[in-house]
């Protein structure tokens, strides 16, 4: 049995369902069609979501609407060694206010909550079904077919929503068929249950407020990094690796994040907490340079799919970038289907979007980002430089002091060297 | 954090057909095995003694990190579990 749409979304994550809400409020006839059990059941990210400027246009209350979370108020960066930490916290009123800068979501209510807005939108949301392939009639794209069931889906457009391994769009021939594991990353997190109270008071937060912070040097010299953030009840603590590096290290991801969570310092911070969940999920961050084919005949790339991630090493930025894509790609189905045109010509409008939209424009400022990132010494030698430096300006012991900018050269010069000092932060103020 | 009790944390509806099948002849010729120690969930695991891999798709988190770390192609099935089936997450 088949059954004809106008068009298909594989994948209701914030690409795909954002993609789905423009086409069906346009009155489009749209299938999304999602392989877990429900939307959000595979998804997992280890941040902050940031403001969404394509669908507040959609929803002007969407902050009121949204499945959300604590608002992030208080952010941090932390240099970590084995026993010591020096960090940076950055509060801010402005942060206190409406609209808010960021949120703590848990992906399985916020994605749901997406889908069943396009739901109501008008979009048929096809759950437990796992597209297989896509399939062609006369050479054009003619729908896609699912996992362990006959008969298909059929339309005369498919936007690829699948996320970072995107099967779709490697079937269409628009990304690479393997992936450089010098662009992946792995994440893994813990969620760690914790009465609200402790961690108002734990954190310094009142109201819905909430914390987020981000450390470096945690990851016992694997390229990557950490991240901890308050939700209502519980703490999400985990760590980002780039998979070049972790392949070599013959570390695992576990190991180190036990051992992170045993670091005194944050053995603190999630003390008296019970682990609830343990969770993994890959990272494109190859920046601009990995960003596949956006469009071909008959298919558009959204989101993860289409690599958009800027990870610049203080924010890391997908779902933003994946609902704006999924719009604009929404938009250009709803303009070809006026044209009754779906040829790469016709949808390359999507792509022109993209550049005019903040999506590409951030991707390219940034593009040197990644290969800066590619420096192990950012892991290892900088967070140990910072702490040891800083236990200095504050050990007062009686041994005589010394000019403390002639002793960061010297401990600069010990620890990393005074050329790649300089190389690294040449590179660090050219990347961002 | 036990990676052994992954299964009292993280919920699974586990499907009886693997949705990776690997050709293990392949691992055993490979000098490198990443899968072995990125695999965030050890479902890879190599017998020195034996030369041999062994690979359980039960506790897969389906995260893809064999998939780009395998320099070898080993894989003669990735792709993603069945509808309904494989991990099952709640709260992240």
């Amino acid at each position: 049995m088949s059954k004809t749409y106008q068009a298909i979304v594989v994948g209701a994550g914030p690409a795909g369902s954002s993609a789905a809400l423009v086409m069906a409020r346009a009155g489009l006839d749209v299938a999304l069609v999602e392989r877990g059990t429900f939307p959000g059941e595979k998804n997992m990210f280890g941040g902050v979501l940031h403001r969404l400027p394509a669908l507040e246009e959609i929803f002007p209350d969407f902050w009121d609407r949204a499945a959300l979370g604590r608002h992030i108020v208080k952010k941090g960066v932390t240099f970590m060694t084995g026993d010591s930490s020096f960090t940076t916290t950055i509060e801010s009123g402005n942060f206190d206010k409406t609209p808010y800068n960021g949120y703590s979501i848990f992906r399985p209510r916020f994605d749901n909550w997406l889908a069943q807005e396009a739901v109501k939108a008008g979009a048929t949301l096809i759950t437990r079904a796992t597209v297989d392939d896509l399939m062609y009639k006369e050479g054009k794209i003619a729908g896609v077919s699912i996992v362990g069931r006959t008969g298909e889906l059929l339309a005369p457009v498919v936007i690829a929503a699948d996320g970072v391994l995107s099967f779709i769009a490697k079937k269409a021939g628009l990304r690479q068929p393997t992936f450089n594991p010098a662009q992946m990353a792995v994440g893994v997190k813990a969620l760690i249950d914790m009465p609200r109270e402790m961690i108002d008071d734990r954190f310094g937060l009142v109201r819905e407020q909430g914390f987020a912070n981000e450390f470096v040097g945690c990851t016992a010299g694997v390229r990557g990094g950490g991240f901890l953030y308050t939700n209502y009840d519980s703490l999400s603590v985990g760590l980002v690796f780039h998979l070049a590096s972790l392949r070599v290290s013959g570390k695992t991801p576990y190991d180190l994040l036990n051992a992170f969570m045993e670091q005194p310092q944050l053995a603190k911070m999630i003390s008296g907490g019970r682990l609830q969940e343990y969770s993994a999920h890959l990272i494109p961050e190859g920046g601009y340079d990995m960003i596949p084919e956006l469009v071909g005949d008959g298919i558009l790339v959204t989101g993860d799919a289409a690599a958009l991630c800027n990870a610049t090493g203080l924010n890391l930025e997908g779902i933003n970038l994946a609902s704006q894509s999924g719009v604009l790609a929404g938009k250009t189905v709803i303009a070809a289907h006026q044209n009754k045109n779906f040829t790469k010509q016709s949808l390359n409008l999507y792509k022109k979007l993209m550049e005019e939209s903040y999506v590409l424009k951030d991707l390219k400022l940034y593009r040197k980002a990644p290969h800066m990132l590619h420096n192990d010494r950012i892991y290892n030698e900088y967070p140990e430089l910072m702490c040891s430096f800083m236990e200095y300006i504050y050990r007062i012991d009686g041994a005589p002091k010394e000019n403390l900018s002639k002793l960061f050269l010297k401990s600069a010069k010990e620890k990393v060297g005074l050329g790649n000092l300089v190389a690294d932060g040449f590179s660090a103020w050219r990347a961002l | 954090m036990n990676i052994d009790e992954i299964f009292d944390n993280t919920s699974f509806t586990i499907d009886r057909e693997p949705h990776i099948v690997l050709n293990y002849d392949i691992c055993t010729g490979c000098d490198n095995r990443g899968c072995v120690n990125s695999c965030p969930a050890r479902c890879y695991t190599w017998s020195e003694e034996d030369q041999k891999m062994t690979f359980v798709h039960d506790g897969c988190l389906e995260c893809g990190t064999c998939y780009v770390v395998c320099h070898r192609d080993a894989f003669t099935r990735w792709r993603y579990p069945r509808g309904g089936f494989g991990v099952a997450y709640r709260m992240t």
